[in-house]
């Protein structure tokens, strides 16, 4: 036996309790996982499709909801005679609902334009021009909604064909309907607005260059914003938004399960103050018995967390399964993220000890024993 | 580590010839108030306990012989008075936890075991303050139970043990560290008179065979005149001191 035998007897003594503490810690750091590694994702999944697209400066306003807010089509003219711009593309994004697919997200490209060009064919073909009633589908998209290339597909109220089925490099473009800019402009009714124009730039273009053109465009177009693809979304508000959303609820999740660890292990010193006491008659020092508890309560984070962390990826995993989500954003849940969330757990546990340890720190040896 | 209170722990048995008149334990006037005053547990108490010598302390309920042994073994500190240790004060100790550790074997009334753990671990308990390997103090726990007639009990629990069981894993347990001093506050309080006589009978043996100090606190004249001394109290006053004619032949 030893002092480590102690600490996990501890534990195991009032098992119910303990196990309700660890149920509290682990879904407050499977909150952290779940929630962090979701917007995580939302961000690599964007920057990656702008660089699957080929997009090198992406001209849109994320200010508002999950989809950027739409402007008139004619900003692309305002812009494109800029220094640098070799090309431009209008893309009318969307996420809608596709026949039984509650949320896919629907992209509309000018025909032409150099958003279709990093498509690969995996079967079918493009379609023919841009008034063609067709539509070619991710390979992610195509699995959700159930579609291979010849199926009917309907849109809002037309009637569509999937002519083909694409692997677009990213996990945005996978997951996504993809089609002719005048042609999901005619099915939404709305023949001049566009919500996103990605931008190429002239080869050997410097940082400074691409900078001094995004605030020129900024300038141009107040009603978007210019974003360099290279740099991910963090700058971008919808990325900020979901980036503090996370976080905070994060940190509910990790306080709530801070109080929870502080109410056990307190109830834990208070019960055991009579054996704090043998324990001190014994001889054992003070030091030691903080030391028991803050170990205690570490044992207590550093389960939980492990526990968390499970049901955090199992989650995520769950949810990125479910077709609403599917294809929409790929969770990014790194080695470091489960790290970091473990680490947060064992803190969470030594620092709800800290009160509870004090407390044990406290006890008169005398006072139990009389008698 | 007390190396002023270590002295040569090996040499226990030596230690009475060395020095025939040495006090384990010297109080002068002391004194123990509770509650700012309103309870006067000791007081203005004189006592010397020789080093090896059974002492019995007696008298009525709440005159103070609990209070009198938590002094002993620095549980608590006194309100006035001197109180020592081979000469050393002991509310002045550096470090009481080690003297309790060393020197100091506490056994009581309930038993106080740690119900989460065996017989064997629990008589370890007070080991895990000390540098011993674990497979030492394993072994060395197992011996403690076997001298107290438990090695066929060493991975039961306390809930699974007799009353005398118990006590007499409570008595392993007093005995790990190799004391110098045993404080047993009624250690036959909570058992039948059969279990009492056999944990007497322990107490007593382990008492002359380590030439222990055994002060033993009991409100049982018969058991009290198992001790070579009895000290009578009253209301935090020591109010007679007899020997009894035992120990003095051995
Ligand atoms: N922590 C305390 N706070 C206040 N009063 C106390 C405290 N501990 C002991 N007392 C009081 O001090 C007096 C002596 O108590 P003590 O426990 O030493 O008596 P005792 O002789 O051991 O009695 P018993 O034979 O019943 O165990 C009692 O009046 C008791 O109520
Ligand atoms: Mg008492």
């Amino acid at each position: 036996m030893s002092f480590v035998t102690v600490v996990f007897r501890g534990l195991i003594r009032r098992r119910t309790r303990t196990t309700l503490t660890l149920l509290g810690i682990s879904i407050g750091i499977a909150a952290v996982v779940a929630l962090v590694g979701l917007s995580r994702g939302l961000n690599k999944s964007w920057a990656a499709g702008m660089r699957a697209r080929g997009t090198d400066v992406v001209v849109s306003n994320m200010t508002s909801s999950l989809v950027p807010k739409p402007f008139n089509a004619t900003v692309r003219d305002r812009i494109a005679h800029l220094p640098h711009i070799a090309a431009t593309c209008s893309l009318l994004v969307d996420l809608m609902s596709v026949e039984n697919t509650e949320m896919i997200m629907v992209s509309g490209r000018e025909w032409g334009g150099f958003t279709w060009a990093n498509l690969k064919l995996i079967s079918g073909r493009m379609p023919n021009d841009a008034q063609e009633k067709a539509v070619v589908l991710g390979r992610t998209a195509a699995d959700v909604l159930k579609k291979k290339v010849g199926d009917p597909i309907q849109i809002e109220t037309a009637e569509l064909k999937v002519v083909g089925i694409v692997d677009g490099n990213a996990w945005v473009e996978n997951g996504s309907v993809i089609l002719s800019l005048p042609l999901l402009q005619e099915i939404t009714d709305d023949q001049d607005r566009i919500n996103v124009i990605d931008v190429r730039l002239t080869p050997g273009t410097s940082r400074a260059d691409v900078q001094s053109l995004c605030e020129q465009i900024n300038q141009l177009v107040p009603e978007a914003r210019a974003i360099v693809a290279s740099e991910n979304l963090n700058q971008s508000e919808i990325s900020r938004i979901v980036g503090a959303m996370s976080w905070s609820t994060s940190l509910l999740a990790v306080l709530v399960g801070v109080l929870g660890v502080m109410n056990t292990m307190l109830m834990n010193v208070f019960e055991r103050t009579p054996e704090i006491c043998v324990l001190l008659a014994l001889g054992w020092k003070r030091r030691r018995i903080v030391e028991l508890v803050l170990w205690e309560s570490a044992i207590l984070g550093l389960l939980g967390g492990i526990i968390g962390v499970f049901i955090g990826v199992a989650g995520v995993r769950l949810l990125g399964a479910t077709p609403s989500i599917r294809g929409l954003l790929e969770p990014d849940i790194g080695i470091r993220l489960l790290a970091v969330s473990v680490a947060i757990a064992i803190l969470v546990g030594v620092v709800s000890g800290l009160y509870p340890a004090w407390r044990s720190s406290r006890v008169t040896p005398s006072q139990a024993l009389h008698g | 580590m007390q190396p002023l209170l270590r002295s040569n722990q090996s040499a226990t048995t030596d230690r009475v010839l060395e020095n025939p008149v040495s006090n384990a334990f010297e109080a002068v006037g002391l004194k123990k108030d509770f509650d700012d005053g309103a309870v006067q547990a000791l007081r203005s108490l004189d006592l010397q306990i020789p080093e090896g010598e059974f002492i019995a302390i007696t008298g009525p309920s709440g005159c103070g012989k609990t209070t009198l042994l938590q002094l002993l073994g620095a549980l608590d500190r006194p309100t006035a008075g001197t109180l020592a240790f081979r000469g050393v004060s002991i509310p002045d100790l550096p470090d009481p936890s080690a003297y309790r550790s060393q020197e100091i074997g506490f056994v009581f009334q309930s038993f106080h075991l740690l119900p989460t753990f065996t017989a064997l671990e629990n008589v370890q308990i007070p080991m895990l303050e000390t540098r011993m390997p674990s497979a030492k103090r394993r072994d060395r726990a197992r011996e403690l139970l076997k001298s107290v007639g438990l090695e066929r009990r060493l991975n039961h629990f306390p809930s699974k043990l007799s009353g005398g069981e118990r006590q007499r894993v409570a008595i392993a347990r007093s005995l790990a560290n190799n004391p110098s001093v045993l404080l047993a506050d009624e250690p036959t309080g909570n058992l039948d008179s059969d279990n009492a006589v056999m944990i007497l009978d322990l107490l007593t043996k382990i008492q002359q065979e380590k030439r222990m100090t055994l002060v033993l606190v009991t409100h049982d004249d018969r058991v009290a005149h198992r001790a070579a001394r009895i000290i009578h109290m009253i209301d935090g006053h020591a109010v007679s001191d007899r020997q009894t004619g035992n120990g003095v032949c051995q």
